[in-house]
């Protein structure tokens, strides 16, 4: 679903500094919820069983049978999202309802593939499964004395998608719909034409590091002119502005002057900034995301709770660049899951593909920097000789994202 | 091993299309970590100023479904386009410098072929 509001309609998430300092305060923010193993087991049971969470896109899944299992291990879980016949998206428990195997097979954090007859069988006993969930046959089912067929469909989960981005929340009754949960978030990213930004380079790692730190450390501007000294040289005039405050969310903007180019990445780019299908379009953006279209605007930096973060970047930050996504998967209390994806628009010939592999290979090494510190920062957090972080301005969605998860642990 | 086949314009490129291209992410990035800083120099000084000549005849062509002497040199150019950085801004260095272990990134989408 679309709703694209204006920004004079989403005038009530702005803030400006002092806002936000009045709002969310100016002292440090303790790293108890990040060092104390006890948090996260009460992250499980409030955070990750009572919000939702993005597994998937609808572009991953075209065709009917077309599925995707991932590997939660947040919520114990291996979730199978699979397109049915009748076109929907649906999402269920991969485990077997005979007595509990897993029914796709998977390997490593998310397995593709596709059933082709739209059935999925388990391969202990041969049960088989439609893909939009009841049980449709059990081989030998006069022996069990007593089988109620009509029960035993897969045990679904409750799966919505917006703009494309497919959710699944874990609870039987989830407390909010999707649309509400996302609220003035889906207000201002609605819109984009993020579908057609099929061309994906997705990268994962198991970092040693509690969620949070990953989250964070993707969370702000301030780190750019120093970590990406490298990757980024010379990046002028970082200005991380237009704040946001939006419920559970946050979001802000990443303005600024560019770098200084690369002979090979001038090249490159201007293969893709030529072109109509991958140029800047800043007039593509939601209206409320960059109001006055200002020329230098790199991308939309924003948190949509708890640990999804879409940067939108509509062609105007790296070259052809569309858009691109962080998510932050706990595998326990001190290991994550980081999944990084650099989306485009598809190359129309092979010398675009190349360009966006150049890109591509300049975010990805950019990304190798932020990773570096996760670990040293968890692990100087474990020492004990730090209580707290000190954040400054533009550190707001990680102040932000802190008294979300204090106000969820608490409830 | 025969050198590759390349495009009538780049046959001398033949010899570091044999070192340099290959048809997934995954073996381009084990070659560059292995790669000195006297490689990628070699490497960019080929290629760097053919770029735009290699770009142009590149762009006539559909991203899947190239002739072979094409795809060939577009592996190459693949290549370039992910070793160019080590040369412009790492100083020859076969890592991006203070990084985390690139090796431990993986691609998600098991590194399809090109």
């Amino acid at each position: 679903m679309t709703t694209t509001c204006t920004a004079e309609d989403l005038r009530h998430i702005n803030r400006s500094v002092d806002d936000i300092r009045e709002e969310l305060g100016v002292d440090p923010v303790s790293v108890r919820a990040i060092s104390d193993p006890a948090i996260y087991e009460l992250e499980r049971e409030k955070i990750f069983s009572k919000t939702w969470l993005k597994v998937a896109t609808i572009w991953e899944l075209p065709h009917a049978g077309d599925y995707k299992v991932k590997e939660l291990p947040v919520a114990d879980a291996s979730v199978l999202i699979v397109r049915g016949k009748d076109g929907r998206i649906r999402a269920f428990h991969n485990v077997c309802t005979h007595r509990g195997n897993k029914v796709v097979p998977s390997s490593g954090f998310e397995t593709f593939g596709r059933s082709r007859a739209n059935v999925v069988t388990c391969r202990f006993h041969g049960w088989v499964f439609s893909t939009d969930g009841p049980l449709r046959s059990v081989p030998m089912k006069e022996k069990f004395g007593k089988l109620d067929t009509a029960c035993l469909g897969l045990r679904e989960i409750h799966c919505d998608s917006w703009e494309g981005f497919v959710f699944i929340h874990f609870d039987p009754e989830p407390a909010q719909t999707l649309t509400d949960y996302l609220g003035d978030f889906g207000r201002l990213f609605g819109g984009y034409p993020y579908a057609e930004s099929t061309t994906a380079f997705r990268y994962s790692t198991v970092l040693n590091c509690n969620w949070k730190v990953a989250h964070y450390a993707f969370s702000e501007g301030y780190h750019v002119p120093t970590i990406h000294a490298g990757s980024l040289p010379g990046f002028k005039g970082v200005e991380h502005g237009d704040f946001k405050l939006m419920g559970p969310h946050a979001s802000s903007t990443i303005y600024g002057a560019g770098m200084d180019t690369a002979p090979s990445t001038l090249a490159f780019a201007s293969m893709l900034s030529t072109t109509e299908r991958h140029r800047p379009r800043p007039d593509q953006l939601p209206p409320a995301i960059n109001p006055e279209r200002r020329a230098d605007f790199q991308f939309e930096l924003p948190n949509l709770f708890p640990n999804f973060i879409i940067h939108l970047a509509s062609g105007c930050g790296y070259p052809g660049m569309s858009f691109f996504t962080h998510q932050f998967w706990p595998l326990d209390h001190g290991r994550t899951l980081w999944e990084g994806i650099n989306y485009f628009r598809p190359a129309q010939n092979a010398a675009e593909q190349v360009a966006q592999q150049h890109v591509n290979a300049l975010h990805r090494n950019a990304w190798l920097e932020d990773t570096a510190t996760m670990e040293d920062t968890f692990a100087g957090i474990m020492s004990g000789s730090i209580d707290a972080m000190q954040l400054m301005d533009q550190e707001f969605l990680i102040r932000h994202a802190a008294r979300t998860l204090d106000t969820y642990l608490a409830a | 091993m025969t050198d590759p086949i390349l495009p009538a314009p780049f046959v001398d490129l033949a010899p570091l299309a044999a070192h340099w291209a290959r048809p997934s992410e995954n073996e381009r990035s084990e070659i560059r970590w292995s790669a000195s800083a006297a490689d990628f120099r070699a490497l960019y000084e080929a290629m760097m100023p053919r770029l735009d000549a290699i770009l142009r005849l590149l762009s006539e062509h559909p991203a899947s479904g190239m002739p072979e002497d094409v795809h060939n040199l577009f592996l190459l150019a693949c290549a370039f386009a992910e070793a160019s950085p080590h040369h412009e801004l790492y100083g020859g260095s076969s890592a991006v410098p203070f990084s985390f272990d690139a090796r431990r990134f993986v691609r998600m989408d098991g590194d399809a072929a090109l």
